[in-house]
């Protein structure tokens, strides 16, 4: 589904990615951890665009990411969502708008359909209540919650996770982790950078561990945390478990 | 007490001199009204081009241009530039005052509503501008629909703030001999050699709009307010 083939980025003097290939199937679910700085962020943010790569190519549904005009690129982000470490919901939209605004602007529903699916997701998220409220009204937990429907709203084929549960409260991890379980079990792709071992451990099929600019190591989570090759990764692990 | 009387009959009474006023409050209104909007229209897209060339690096020849207008705009007397767009630019036509008091008054305004525009669209974070992408969104309609109405929001006070100035301002279109309320007054003044009443009126007149629009303003804000409430 998403074919990553040596992907590079420097930043000035910043060499942030050094050559990152990987293949991702539908239907995956790739954790990915690591260091900060290790370039993880930078590895998600470069699969949509919102960093372009110096090299290197991120093949998407048959279109070349990187090499994208704005038309293909849009299309390529209608099926790709994302959801940010801050939500960055859109303030001055109740949270139906927030939801039906792309998928109506965009026209890929009429309005009536946008509401209705908006409903339903209210519904899966578990904030049916606040559907006229504002952003500003909703707990960090509410929040993200939110900024998940509004990418489903978009019926997206592939849902990328940048630090979803870093700027929440600890007593609201838990509601948002257990979302994301959910949406894996509907079958999900997903790729989500994360500190959340536990959720690696018991939701990936994948785990993908960066570090400078490289995957180090990667495998499915039992064999990559009960039996890690690289001393990295074993450092990295002993300082988190 | 008969000297006031006198003194009010003769300022505004005798020969309808209490036209000179009503007629000058029609020109100043309309003087605001049209060079607000058109401060409005051209200071939107002066902010927008210019936002984008700080964000993008597009449109750069476009920016530049914008550039050495809100520089001469800014820098430079708004009565400088009335003299020079009556006498200079339209000095060989026979135009009507009112346009080119509207059109100077028009492209000063523009060049301060620029800017205010363009703080405000630059003070919304990165991240609005990344979800909107994310969701499949030109630049352009993540501007439309969401940079702009939260910029929008921002900077309505000191857009607000902007139209009062530009209302005080148009006070100095009797450079170029147009009716405009301060004008009327200092016409009866002439005629009339007492320089009290007619001005303070004028004066009271430019306060009650000021405090109108102040008043609405901050009506305005209140219901923008609301959606913020948490």
């Amino acid at each position: 589904m998403i074919r990553v083939n040596d992907l590079d980025i420097s930043f000035g003097k910043l060499h942030i990615l050094k050559g990152v290939t990987t293949h991702i199937q539908k239907g995956e679910k790739v954790v990915i951890i690591g260091p900060s700085g290790s370039g993880k962020s930078t590895f998600l943010r470069c699969l949509n665009r919102l960093e372009k790569p110096c090299s290197g190519q991120v093949i998407f549904e048959g279109t070349d990411v990187t090499q994208a005009n704005e038309t293909e690129l849009n299309k390529v982000r209608q099926k790709m969502g994302m959801v940010f470490q801050h939500f960055n919901l859109f303030p001055h939209l109740t949270i139906r708008q927030n939801i039906t605004l792309a998928p109506v602007k965009l026209k890929l529903m009429t309005k009536e359909e946008a509401d209705k699916k908006a409903d339903v997701l209210l519904k899966k998220v578990g904030l049916a209540d606040k559907a006229e409220a504002y952003p500003a009204q909703l707990s960090g937990g509410q929040k993200q919650r939110i900024a998940i429907a509004r990418t489903l709203a978009m019926n997206p084929d592939v849902i990328l996770f940048d630090e979803p549960t870093s700027a929440l409260d600890p007593e609201m991890v838990g509601e948002v982790l257990n979302l994301m379980k959910e949406l894996a079990d509907d079958g999900m792709t997903m790729v989500v950078v994360t500190h959340e071992m536990g959720f690696a451990k018991e939701v990936a099929s994948r785990v993908m561990f960066m570090s400078e600019g490289k995957i180090i190591e990667e495998g499915p989570p039992r064999e990559f945390f009960d039996n890690p090759q690289n001393a990295r990764v074993k450092d990295f692990l002993s300082k988190v478990l | 007490m008969q000297d006031l009387l006198d003194t009010l009959y003769n300022t505004f009474i005798v020969d309808d001199r209490w036209k000179f006023l009503t007629t000058g409050l029609g020109n100043t209104l309309l003087i605001t009204f049209f060079s607000l909007l058109m401060g409005m229209v051209l200071g939107f897209i002066v902010a927008i081009v210019r936002a984008t060339y700080d964000k993008t690096g597009k449109l750069k020849i476009l920016n530049f241009l914008f550039k050495i207008y809100l520089t001469v705009i800014r820098g430079t007397p708004v009565v400088v530039q009335l003299l020079i767009i009556y006498f200079v630019v339209f000095g060989s036509v026979n135009i009507d005052k009112l346009f080119v008091a509207v059109l100077a008054f028009g492209l000063n305004s523009g060049a301060y509503v620029a800017e205010i525009v363009r703080s405000g669209i630059m003070s919304i974070e990165k991240g609005q501008f990344e979800a909107g992408s994310s969701l499949g969104f030109s630049y352009a309609q993540t501007m439309i629909y969401i940079i702009l109405p939260q910029a929008f929001k921002n900077v309505l006070p000191a857009l607000a703030n902007e139209a009062i100035v530009l209302l005080k301002e148009t006070s100095v279109a009797g450079y170029i001999a147009v009716n405009d309320l301060t004008k009327g007054g200092d016409y009866i003044r002439s005629v009339t050699y007492q320089a009290f009443l007619p001005l303070i009126c004028v004066a009271i007149i430019y306060l009650i709009m000021v405090m109108i629009m102040t008043w609405l303003v901050t009506k305005l804000e209140r219901r923008l307010a609301k959606n913020d409430k948490g």
